[in-house]
């Protein structure tokens, strides 16, 4: 089991030196996801949370500039989870690996939480009064169903390995600068007039 | 054909999630009619997954999990969703986000007419930095002259426009940055539909009575108002 090693810094079970790929490893956490499903099996669901919590939570944490990191990462880790459990019946292995799917939801939970933290800060004085529940829901922008494109399935795998074999490669501190890179932000708004700057020129 | 897309700044900033939403639904709605791009995205998306995983992993406090659990029992695993596919991009005219808002009927938005050939529905997509808005530009019809101060995004979803840079059609994915001016005109043989966002300085919010004012002859003017 791996779980002894979890917390150490480099090790990373799904990126090890030996030939496994992360899609041989994939097979036991679509088995877990379907346990989950099928059977409501929290043994297989704490499998999920021990192995995908911790990167739910860094990449919480890459957020810049929040009030209460601690706060928005453990909000995020449950608020992700939840998803998981709750949405593990439509979780379609030929669709996405699991990693991607878990991915997706995280990122997109993410969107949610701090567009509902900028709703705060803006609210009262706001010029367009957002209405909640007139708003546009954040899964018809960032689908969390994959593709249903047959062939794209396939690309995708093929280009996770290529990924997967080039990061390999990198030390992990440049994985880290190359996530917190493309993980960036805007900025929270502190007023309507200077709020959503792209952060690049 | 769709000529004109996103591009690797844009499409990267959406598989990261890191792209406002209102630029967001123009990529989400540049999809709907673009294979290309969704691969794309869906390359992207597998290599956000990949430094996702690889990523130094976080403490997980003791007590997480069963606070977690906890939450779940109350709530039984839900069930797989119904209705059309996520993605069939085939059963639907209109991209996803647009036909539920309508569903599957624009007539059902609040419309604001300005002169004859115009007229526009504003969007809530929760960014109110920025205006959303759906263009509905009659056949031979022109979308009012305008600034904006940041970046424009049009993309559209039905009939065809054209302005001094170019002529678009259904599903081209179209950016004017700040000081751009220009005046699109719908082609002549039919309607145009396009989504449009723009960055929202309180003053721009009023350029489409401003202009509509204009184009009315000033037959609805407030005195002491200049157009």
């Amino acid at each position: 089991m791996h779980t002894g090693s979890r917390h150490s810094m480099d090790f990373d079970p799904d990126s090890q030196d030996s030939a496994e790929l992360p899609e041989d490893r994939a097979q036991h956490w679509v088995a877990c996801v379907q346990k989950v499903a099928e059977q409501q099996d929290t043994a297989a669901f704490r499998e999920l949370f021990n192995h995908f919590s911790p990167m739910v939570k860094s990449f919480a944490y890459k957020v810049p500039s929040l009030d209460h990191p601690d706060t928005f990462a453990e909000e995020l880790l449950q608020e992700t989870m939840l998803k998981v459990w709750t949405k593990a019946a439509s979780f379609d292995p030929k669709l996405a690996s699991p990693s991607t799917w878990i991915f997706t939801i995280a990122r997109n939970m993410r969107i949610d939480l701090l567009r509902k933290q900028a709703r705060h800060v803006v609210n009262t004085v706001s010029l367009y009064q957002d209405d909640e529940d007139g708003e546009m829901d954040l899964e018809d922008i960032w689908f969390e169903d994959e593709n249903s494109d047959v062939f794209n399935l396939l690309a995708q795998q093929r280009s996770r390995r290529q990924i997967h074999e080039s990061l390999k490669h990198l030390p992990s501190e440049q994985t880290e600068v190359l996530a917190k890179f493309i993980w960036k932000t805007n900025p929270m708004p502190k007023s309507p007039l200077n709020c959503g700057c792209r952060l690049e020129p | 054909m769709v000529k004109y897309h996103p591009d690797a700044r844009f499409l990267t900033d959406y598989a990261a999630g890191s792209l406002p939403s209102s630029q967001a639904l123009c990529v989400a709605t540049h999809l709907h009619y673009c294979a290309g791009c969704r691969l794309r995205v869906g390359e992207l998306t597998e290599l956000g997954a990949e430094l996702f995983m690889q990523q130094r992993p976080a403490t997980i406090a003791a007590g997480e999990f069963d606070r977690l659990l906890k939450r779940v029992a109350a709530q039984p695993a839900a069930g797989v969703k119904p209705g059309p596919a996520a993605n069939d991009h085939s059963v639907t005219i209109l991209p996803r986000a647009l036909y539920k808002l309508t569903n599957g009927n624009t007539e059902r938005l609040k419309w604001q007419r300005v002169g004859r050939k115009f007229r526009y529905s504003s969007l809530n997509v929760g960014d109110s930095t920025r205006e959303t808005t759906l263009l509905d530009i009659k056949a031979g019809g022109k979308v009012p002259q305008h600034r904006h101060q940041g970046d424009e995004i049009t993309v559209i979803i039905k009939g065809s426009f054209s302005d001094q840079e170019g002529k678009y059609g259904v599903g081209d994915f179209i950016v004017r940055t700040r000081g751009e001016i220009h005046q699109p005109v719908a082609s002549q043989d039919q309607d145009c539909l396009c989504l449009t966002t723009l960055d929202a300085p309180i003053v721009m919010s009023n350029w489409f009575m401003r202009f509509g004012m204009k184009l009315l002859n000033r037959r609805h003017s407030r005195p002491g108002k200049a157009a």
